[in-house]
């Protein structure tokens, strides 16, 4: 007995999202190595560490948003919310529809940019929020209201 | 007449509550007092400004006074504070889980206690939560008695308040179990700390050899070492002892069969007391960390629905125990014997293979680097090398052995751990959702780890390691129609 995979796949443009936000996950450290050597002039940088940076840089940030993409999914049933989410540990995320507290439609500015956007589903459990990153807007939208809806139509507190 | 039945009167606290602060800060300034009584006379300015410094608590108390007020109402309770800003803070009765009641020596003193109602509504600034500092004890037992009982009915209440007849004690504190203070989870990390000193002195003494000691004086700054270690030891069993009465001091907890409530009284200078929905308690947590458990000790929580995490300290059931008294409160509580008693499920041999790869593989990269420091530095560091893999062997070995699950008469039952070791039942009905977590390497093995959510405790009751199908079979049939849809 095993489950399967959620059957969506989340938008192809979320790779090139991913990949903006891992870019800037390494603006700080790049920032601070330059400063550094450069204008702080505190100590040189030697060659091989410039090098081996990019090549950590570069893997990173291609690799993982493409890996992200291929495990990232969702499902949306009559009685359940399903959804794949990470890369090297992946999380499966399963919500009965009548414990759904709230729904959040959220969109940060990199997804902004590339006209995606998050949905975010939580229950009374901290522990248990599920969310689904790099939607499209349009289909965001569509899902949010699907939930609302269908969340609301099951009795019970949700807790 | 009960003063809680008038519909639309709001409520002051008792007005002794004015009285909390002066005295406080009489007791802080008690030194600072004495020696304007004795030397201050001749210089009268000292003497005024003191006046001005206890008039400033004075005013704050008495505003305080006049602004807070609460009121039941509509089936609600609300609390409203604020001088300028005011603001109400509203919730309804049937969210109320816990009635906490806080009385500090001074509040004893005069009479006062403070309760905080747990409802549902987790987190948010401490200023929304519902709390009333400084209410007359026996206004606080109506008042509780009136928030519980209205949560638990929308029906008319009958005249009579629970007699003492239905109350039945179910734990008393012995004051034997003071033997367990110093075995808790915080005990281990301060013995590890002090094990960690008396290895570094050793090591300073080994790596400086060019000192020329005569063989008398450091015997003697051996023996220093060792006393000062005891020293330290005793300090902290000291310490832990007087934390221990200080929190669990007279610790009695009662079932009221009446309004169905678990009722729960501690503490030495200041008390606690806490009531506890029955109808939101789904389930409880045994914790058994290692020195506890080499000691036949244990402790008990309670997993309260609606309760977050932050509301933790309202949920001790049992303080560290003899496990015998643990196992016999938790049945109770439970309702059933076998999610405390059952044999559990053992999780196959991969899950035994990952236990030991997870402690060994540090433990052989730090013996190993110990070895190298062996050869570079000191021959000492060979005793270290060995002592680490041993560590991690037995680490390995006592986890692999805490390791397992069940699902028994409705409750899901996950134990895991060794330092830090937990048994958790939680009533299936009670769980939310399921996460299923595996990293690539558990993923390889085909294990996985199954999170079912909850709205309380630590808000997930957690299974390590479980063949991928278990996970499954599992999750399934603790909630039955929930995971059919999504099986491939």
């Amino acid at each position: 007995m095993e489950l399967r995979p959620p059957r969506e796949r989340v938008d192809p443009r979320a790779r090139w999202m991913w990949t903006g936000t891992d870019l800037v996950r390494f603006v700080p450290v790049t920032v601070v190595l330059l400063l550094v050597s450069g204008p702080w002039d505190w100590f040189t940088v030697p060659t091989w560490l410039w090098v081996a940076y990019a090549v950590l840089v570069a893997a990173y940030v291609g690799i993982v948003p493409q890996w992200r993409f291929l495990v990232h999914r969702w499902e949306v049933t009559e009685s359940a919310v399903y959804t794949q989410t990470g890369w090297w540990a992946r999380e499966r995320r399963i919500a009965p529809m009548s414990r759904v507290q709230t729904v959040d439609h959220r969109q940060g500015a990199i997804a902004r940019l590339f006209g995606l956007a998050t949905v975010r589903v939580t229950t009374a459990s901290s522990a248990g929020a599920l969310t689904i990153e790099g939607l499209g807007q349009a289909q965001a939208l569509d899902i949010v209201e699907e939930l609302t809806r269908m969340a609301d139509s099951v009795p019970g507190d949700a807790t | 007449m009960d003063p809680f039945d008038t519909v639309l009167g709001w409520q002051r606290l008792d007005p002794r509550m004015l009285l909390v602060h002066p005295v406080r800060d009489l007791v802080r300034f008690l030194p600072a007092l004495v020696g304007i009584l004795l030397f201050g006379r001749s210089s009268d300015g000292g003497g005024w400004w003191g006046l001005v410094g206890l008039g400033i608590p004075v005013l704050i108390g008495v505003s305080r006074y006049l602004t807070t007020s609460y009121r039941i109402t509509g089936g609600r309770v609300e609390v409203r504070h604020g001088l300028l800003n005011k603001r109400v803070v509203s919730a309804p009765l049937d969210r109320v889980r816990t009635v906490d009641l806080t009385a500090s020596p001074i509040h004893r003193l005069l009479g006062l206690v403070t309760m905080r109602i747990g409802t549902g509504q987790s987190g948010g600034p401490s200023e929304e939560r519902l709390a009333l500092d400084g209410l007359s004890t026996a206004d606080a037992t109506r008042l509780r008695a009136r928030l519980l009982h209205d949560a638990r009915s929308a029906a008319p209440r009958t005249a009579s308040a629970p007699g003492p007849a239905d109350r039945r004690v179910v734990l008393r504190l012995d004051l034997g179990w003071v033997r367990f203070a110093p075995l808790t989870t915080s005990g281990i990390v301060i013995a590890g700390a002090a094990l960690g000193l008396l290895a570094q002195s050793f090591h300073t003494f080994e790596i400086m050899p060019t000192v020329h000691a005569d063989s008398l004086a450091r015997f003697g700054a051996i023996v220093l070492v060792a006393v000062g270690l005891i020293g330290v030891v005793a300090t902290f069993c000291v310490l832990a002892v007087v934390g221990y009465l200080l929190t669990n001091f007279g610790f009695v907890l009662t079932r009221s069969g009446d309004d169905a409530t678990w009722h729960l009284r501690r503490g030495l200078l200041t008390t606690r007391e806490t009531t506890l929905d029955e109808a939101r308690v789904s389930g409880a947590s045994i914790g058994e960390p290692l020195g506890l458990r080499l000691a036949r000790g244990a402790r008990l929580a309670a997993i309260v629905t609606g309760l977050d995490k932050k509301q933790q300290g309202s949920s001790v059931l049992v303080p560290p125990a003899p496990r015998r008294e643990v196992d016999r409160v938790a049945v109770e509580v439970l309702g059933t014997p076998s999610p405390v008693t059952a044999p559990l499920v053992r999780h196959g041999v991969r899950a035994h293979r990952r236990r030991w790869t997870r402690a060994m593989v540090p433990a052989g990269v730090l013996a190993t680097l110990a070895v190298v420091a062996a050869y570079a530095v000191s021959w000492a560091f060979a005793g270290l090398a060995v002592a680490v893999l041993a560590g991690g062997a037995g680490l390995a070995h006592d986890r692999w052995r805490g390791l397992g699950h069940a699902l028994v008469d409705g409750y899901l039952v996950a134990r895991s751990g060794s330092l830090d070791r937990r048994r958790e039942a939680l009533h299936t009905a009670s769980v939310i959702g399921w996460n299923l977590r595996a990293t690539w390497f558990q993923r390889r093995a085909g294990l996985t780890d199954l999170v079912a959510t909850t709205a309380g405790g630590r808000q997930r009751v957690r299974v390590l390691d479980l063949d991928v199908d278990a996970a499954t079979s599992l999750a399934s049939r603790a909630t039955p129609g929930l995971l059919d849809q999504f099986l491939g």
